[in-house]
């Protein structure tokens, strides 16, 4: 059965990974990085279970862990969010490079 | 047998959605994309053993996050002026470079571990549960306060940004 095979779902989320580290760079607006970042926290989360899954037996941690990044992601995304509809009605932009109060 | 061609075609929806995340031009299609993605990733953990993790994916990625990530590209719009992306030639190249490094440099990390398969498991929800309330008992907590300081941040950014604007159409 493959999904016995725990390289299976190593590689896919390695694969995750560098899909979110490629978007998190190429992409040039505020929302387009953040939805490359929930890319990367999805990698991270499949990775824990696989982990727990295959090479922990006894106590169900990696599945704790995964949950505790969910509400992280999802607390974070609001707080972005809400950040980014800010700029956006002061600055009627969201690309990061026509946002340079902070630069000084 | 079956089994095995749904796991397969989740695996190949979760390889699209990826790719279909940071490839895709427009923001919304990324959006949609990415809730494909989240989804089969809902599924992976089914297949790993853990419906209840499955089904929390579903309701708080898919619901929650997926919900608030449409809202924002509503709202932040105008996404027809196409914000400008790097070229596709820099973006596929810094991608794959740095892809196939994370790759890399992990594959020669863990190669040393030996992979081996894991017997059939069980849902163990009940386990999780015990580990929530007493070893991992602060952490839980912690959660539920984070997520009441960014919904109180959230509604806090939103009244003030308010304020502002009204002010500045009034001076």
């Amino acid at each position: 059965m493959p999904w016995n095979d725990p390289r299976v779902f190593q590689l896919l989320s390695l694969f995750l990974l560098g899909c979110g580290l490629m978007g998190l760079i190429s992409r040039r607006t505020f929302l387009g990085m953040l939805i490359s970042f929930e890319l990367i926290l999805n990698g991270a989360g499949l990775n824990l279970m696989t982990v727990d899954r295959f090479f922990h037996q006894d106590l169900p941690i990696g599945e704790a862990f995964t949950l505790f990044i969910m509400g992280v992601a999802a607390s974070e995304t609001a707080v972005v969010l809400a950040i980014m509809i800010l700029l956006f009605r002061r600055y009627k932009t969201i690309e990061e490079e026509k946002l340079r109060g902070l630069k000084g | 047998m079956i089994g095995k061609a749904v796991f397969w075609v989740i695996v190949l929806l979760t390889i699209v959605g990826g790719l279909g995340t940071c490839l895709s031009n427009s923001l919304i299609y990324a959006v949609l994309f990415l809730l494909l993605l989240m989804g089969s990733v809902g599924g992976l953990y089914i297949y790993l053993g853990s419906p209840f993790l499955g089904m929390m994916q579903v309701l708080i990625y898919l619901g929650a996050v997926g919900i608030l990530l449409v809202f924002s590209v509503m709202l932040a719009g105008p996404f027809w002026l196409k914000p400008k992306e790097r070229g596709r030639f820099l973006k596929i190249g810094i991608g794959s470079v740095l892809g196939l490094g994370v790759i890399l440099v992990l594959w020669k990390g863990l190669s040393g571990y030996e992979t081996k398969a894991g017997p059939e498991r069980v849902s163990q929800v009940n386990k999780l549960g015990k580990l929530l309330l007493t070893e991992y008992a602060l952490p839980f907590e912690l959660i539920s306060l984070l997520i009441v300081i960014s919904i109180i941040g959230a509604i806090m950014l939103g009244i003030l940004g308010r304020k502002r604007e009204e002010k500045d159409a009034l001076e």
